[in-house]
């Protein structure tokens, strides 16, 4: 059994590694996790215009405005009063000119902009109050900055974060990694059912089951899946490193900033995450893969592949938004109960690991009714597929397949 | 040695064999025949463990089947199939291998094999370039590869062309020769009536006739006598013979069917004393009729 499990093992490992839909999709992968990982810095360059401003007025006046605007505003110029009109936005590729006069005592700001619905009143206001409580009070900018600076301690109570940059990097990342386990899970679920069909389809399944025991073959068959699945991640976390580490390219945020580089990487992933994303990897793909399987040797025709696969990410895509939803509320009791549930605990079981203390109880018990739920589907998808890969003419009916498990046990 | 006793088989309410009995000594080329439906594919797949019988037992060399005798069996179902992107011996090494062959004997086997069958020109070409005729071939090596010592064929002529099948023939009979027990199914009569020495006829999932060629024509109840010439005289000793017949008359020979227990040589007597006789010929029913014979009872 461990031989042929090997040897089945081996053969799909070499046949899919070398496979157009792998590489494809690797390739995708790696190109997509380059964009998203540079993105941010792509963005700012190709959005810079939205913020980018003109000040107008004293120059006196000017000089005590920009330092507080300069923290939101990419401030483009500063010039002397003067009529404002497209002319002037364009020469300086502003989206606006701030137009600042003093109305007696009080200052007063006047926005011409490309877009109005951009322009924020609260906003601006609130980056200006120092200046007005200023000439309000009659006090110097250190004096009001004294005035204005309370203090504020955060005491992390039962959390696993020191602080809120923490926690928010932990969050992005669990992000990512759950988005990665959403994406090789699904898709070398759906490179496992393609080679399913294929032997059931080219009729080699029958040469295959009698030479090798069908339950070898499916596990040897998903087994070389979750391996690929892996080698996969790999590749994808080394891209997202190395494209948002230092250097990478022009815009990027310091390394211990950005949670992509390898500094910002070891910065939230602990050993626990890391563990529980590659327990969870696992029982996820050998859950979703399985039943994949299983199904994939009832069709008669590659074309009805599409049909069968469809209900069955319903799950995975539910998973994958529960598992979101968990990353901000991760003690729920709707996050804490679909941690326990098989296809759904992966991913919110994950989820919740990453930015919260689960308590150790919770792992436990999910990972044996997930186990349990594991040994249970491997049964049943074996006895279909073992009956499945040798029946052809119709699809069967779900009745069928109900006599058919129950006269196979 | 292989005993099928009393073996059934269902799916759902369809009784695919109903009770099929027979046995295989070591080294004999056994016949499965009966019509389309009878329950040989059926059989054939219990015999090799992908199917677990619903009753009777099967044995090899006195035992079970299982995964360990499984090895040491070999298998050409009737649906084909290949994997059409993987390479020509590759193909072969994987099969050996899946039978627990290792290398480096497996790649020496598949090479022996790529040579025998006419195939080392596509080697290292995918089995989908192929054409259909040498596909079979590297199905025929990827069954026969890892030296079964049984070897199960289930229509192996079907899609062959005569020269490839004359192939196919020469090799079953060396692996007849090295010791190899085959069970083939075809309804190419005369090829199983070349190649099998023992045979079983199957109709409705049930036996109906089996045992050696000599022992089918044996148990036949008539037997066809050929005379020349047409002289119509020699048409009185037959008459005389209970439950004797005429049959289509060819070109100057005359034919009838007679009860099996005719005594020929007082028949031969008889009719060399009414007319002149150049020719008598007792002809042994062919496979064929057997076959037939062996169906229409059960149809009947």
């Amino acid at each position: 059994m461990i031989n042929d499990l090997g040897t089945v093992f081996a053969a799909e490992l070499q046949r899919r590694i070398t496979s157009r839909p792998f590489l494809i999709g690797l390739l995708i992968g790696v190109l997509g996790i380059m964009f998203i990982t540079r993105m941010p810095a792509l963005l700012d360059k190709a959005f810079t215009g939205s913020n980018a401003i003109v000040l107008v007025g004293d120059a006196k006046l000017l000089d005590r405005v920009k330092p507080l605007l300069a923290k939101d505003y990419k401030i483009k110029g500063e010039l002397p009063m003067q009529t404002i009109d497209e002319h002037t936005l364009n020469a300086h590729h502003a989206s606006s000119a701030f137009v600042f006069t003093e109305q007696g005592t009080k200052l007063a700001l006047t926005v011409f902009s490309h877009d109005p619905g951009s322009v924020d009143n609260k906003d601006i206001n609130r980056m200006l109050t120092p200046l007005l409580l200023q000439d309000a009070l009659h006090k110097s900018t250190a004096d009001v900055a004294a005035l204005t600076a309370m203090p504020i301690a955060i005491k992390p109570v039962a959390s696993k974060f020191a602080n809120a940059n923490e926690a928010f990097a932990a969050r992005a990342v669990a992000y990512t990694l759950i988005f990665f386990l959403y994406m090789l899970i699904l898709l070398n679920s759906q490179i496992v059912m393609s080679s399913v069909a294929e032997e059931k389809t080219t009729r080699i399944a029958e040469l295959l089951v009698a030479s090798v025991n069908p339950s070898a073959l499916l596990a040897g068959k998903i087994l070389a899946g979750a391996t690929l699945a892996l080698l996969q991640m790999v590749i994808w976390i080394v891209a997202a490193v190395l494209t948002g580490s230092p250097g990478a390219g022009s815009g990027a945020a310091p390394s211990g900033d950005n949670i992509f580089s390898l500094a910002g990487l070891f910065n939230v992933i602990t050993p626990a995450v890391l563990i529980g994303f590659l327990v969870f990897f696992a029982i996820g793909m050998l859950q979703v893969s399985t039943v994949f399987a299983a199904f994939a040797s009832l069709i008669n025709r590659t074309e009805d592949l599409g049909s069968v696969s469809g209900p069955l990410v319903i799950p995975v895509i539910a998973a994958l938004f529960i598992a979101m939803g968990a990353l901000g509320s991760p003690d729920a009791p709707f996050a804490v109960i679909t941690s326990f549930v098989p296809f759904l605990a992966p991913f919110v079981m994950f989820a919740r690991i990453a930015v919260s203390n689960v308590p150790l109880w919770q792992i436990a018990g999910s990972l044996a009714v997930n186990l349990a739920a594991l040994y249970v589907i491997a049964i049943i998808a074996g006895r279909i597929y073992r009956v499945g890969m040798l029946l052809y003419g119709r699809t069967p009916k779900l009745s069928q397949i109900w006599s058919v498990l129950r006269t196979s046990s | 040695m292989l005993e099928v006793d009393h073996v059934r088989k269902e799916f759902g309410t369809v009784r695919a064999v109903s009770d099929v009995s027979f046995s295989i000594n070591d080294g004999v080329t056994f016949g499965l025949l009966g019509p389309n439906g009878a329950g040989k594919t059926t059989t054939m797949r219990m015999i090799l463990g992908i199917l677990t019988p619903d009753g009777g037992t099967i044995r090899w060399n006195g035992s079970p089947i299982t995964s360990e005798s499984r090895r040491h069996f070999g298998y050409l179902p009737e649906e084909r199939g290949i994997y059409g992107k993987m390479k020509v011996r590759d193909q072969i090494i994987y099969f050996g291998k899946l039978h627990g062959m290792r290398e480096p004997a497996i790649g020496k086997r598949a090479d022996w094999w790529i040579e025998r069958l006419g195939l080392k020109q596509y080697a290292a070409r995918p089995c989908s370039e192929l054409s259909k005729g040498n596909q079979q071939k590297v199905q025929v090596a990827c069954a026969a590869v890892h030296q079964p010592q049984l070897l199960v064929l289930d229509e192996p002529f079907s899609g062959l062309d005569p020269v490839n099948a004359e192939v196919l023939i020469s090799v079953l009979h060396e692996l007849k020769a090295a010791g190899t027990t085959l069970v083939l199914s075809s309804h190419q009569m005369w090829q199983l009536e070349e190649l099998c020495s023992e045979f079983a006829i199957i109709a409705s999932g049930a036996n109906r006739v089996g045992g050696t060629l000599a022992q089918l024509r044996a148990a036949w109840p008539t037997r066809v006598v050929r005379v020349a010439p047409a002289d119509d005289a020699l048409h009185a000793p037959f008459a005389a013979i209970s439950g004797a017949r005429p049959l289509a008359r060819m070109d100057g020979t005359i034919e009838y069917e007679v009860p099996a227990g005719t005594d020929f040589a007082s028949l031969l007597k008889s009719l060399v004393a009414v007319a002149p006789v150049t020719r008598f010929e007792s002809i042994e029913p062919s496979l064929h009729e057997i076959y037939l014979h062996a169906i229409g009872e059960t149809t009947a």
